[in-house]
């Protein structure tokens, strides 16, 4: 029975999924609503989110929704059964750490990048708003400051936790959209550490493929 | 070696791991910050938590960090040393309390944190309350509760099991109820009053509170 992933190619959340999917060499089907209304259509709310947004998954009858739940779900069922990838190790110590760094991502790390990606990306494409500098000026200082935190944190590792894990799924995509759309580089590469992981994350194949299918 | 958990007693996120510990009945000692200085340190930052924050949670020598990992850590290690499951088994159920997790970070949290940010934490700092913030985040957290009274409807609690989903809304609520004037926000839905009543009667709850 097949996966069925509901969302848009250019969300982040959905993008989280993606590329989890494809690490674990899962196969599935992705169907895009044909616009933002759709979901928050009765039906929508019913029986897919009732928050009226996606990325939703279904695997068989089994529905979820949190791009994140969906994501470690995926893990906990399917890693190590279509390949070799391990995305949540099996160590309760590992475990523990990896989840420490998917709370650094979601606190930390995501509300400046976001800053960047809702004014630079999404404010006049999917809003009809001009870009607002101060938000920007602000996320570009948080970032800074989060960014040299993990300068640290990389210090001879190739990933966040040593291994690669969920924890550097989680920042891949809004990390790209600030990066390459929104074109802030420097804040990456000034950093040794921060430039080689982002480096070695964009080139995995999983990674690559699902940034590249961005429209 | 008992566990030590370093921490702002009174902070809910601190709260929120007491409350798992209290739940699966393991002994810990508490290392009360005073000074928020002494989160700021170069050791604190290299060794505790490089953000400068509490709570952290040593076990030996393993350090862990985050609130919410902490409570998972202690759920994966600990939990099949108590009779009280936080956290199932059961793949698709496990998913699921992961999910309610996830309602609570993205539409419970943020517009509620807002709320307590202005009538207590602002106050302390002798900044002005944003009554526009009040307003609009107690909306926001309206249409969350709206939500969440249709999925408690027939369930003692979110994954019909009680679970760690549960158990991290309780803090915030808890400063609600106690501190503000706003706890018709949850009482004026009968399945959320219910459900936030259920969860003030755990032994858990009434031990970390008592505190």
């Amino acid at each position: 029975m097949t996966i069925k992933l509901i969302g848009f190619p250019y969300s982040g959340p959905t993008m989280r999924v993606i590329i989890t999917l494809r690490e674990l060499g899962l196969p599935y089907e992705f169907e895009t609503p044909a616009n933002f209304e759709v979901l928050k259509t009765e039906d929508f709310l019913a029986n897919k989110n009732p928050f009226g947004k996606i990325p939703v998954l279904f695997d068989g009858d089994f529905r979820i929704i949190e791009s994140r739940s969906i994501c470690r779900y995926l893990a906990s069922k399917y890693q190590g059964k279509n390949n070799n990838t391990i995305l949540i190790p099996n160590d309760v110590h590992k475990a523990g750490l990896v989840d420490q760094f998917v709370s650094f991502e979601i606190f930390y790390y995501d509300p400046p990048a976001f800053k960047f990606v809702s004014q630079e990306v999404f404010a006049e494409k999917f809003w009809n708003k001009n870009p607002d500098p101060e938000i920007i000026k602000q996320g570009r200082e948080e970032l800074i400051k989060v960014l040299d935190i993990y300068e640290k944190l990389l210090e001879g590792k190739e990933y966040l936790n040593g291994e690669f894990s969920l924890a550097d799924i989680y920042h891949s995509p809004y990390t790209h959209y600030v990066y390459g759309v929104a074109k802030h580089s420097e804040l990456w590469d000034s950093r040794p550490n921060v430039k080689n992981w982002w480096n070695r994350l964009r080139n995995r194949e999983a990674v690559k493929k699902t940034l590249e299918e961005i429209p | 070696m008992a566990i030590k958990l370093i921490g702002f007693a009174q902070s809910p996120t601190t709260r929120r791991v007491v409350l798992v510990l209290n739940e699966l009945g393991i002994p810990y000692e508490l290392e009360s910050v005073t000074e928020i200085q002494t989160i700021k340190t170069e050791e604190f930052i290299t060794k505790k938590h490089p953000f400068g924050k509490v709570p952290v949670l040593c076990d030996g020598d393993h350090v862990v960090n985050e609130s919410r990992a902490i409570c998972r850590y202690l759920v994966s290690k600990y939990q099949k040393d108590s009779k009280t499951v936080l956290y199932p088994d059961d793949v698709h159920k496990a998913s699921l309390v992961e999910q309610y997790i996830s309602y609570e970070l993205s539409y419970y949290d943020p517009p509620l944190s807002k709320v307590l940010y202005q009538e207590i934490y602002a106050k302390r700092r002798g900044e002005p309350t944003d009554e526009a913030v009040v307003k609009q985040s107690l909306e926001e957290l309206s249409k969350t509760l709206d939500i969440y009274e249709k999925i408690l409807k027939g369930k003692e609690y979110l994954n019909g099991e009680y679970s760690l989903a549960d158990l991290f809304h309780i803090p915030c609520a808890h400063i609600i109820y106690s501190a503000t004037s706003h706890k018709d926000i949850f009482d004026s839905r009968p399945h959320v009053k219910q459900w936030i009543e259920r969860l003030q009667n755990r032994d858990a709850y009434k031990k970390t509170y008592a505190e």
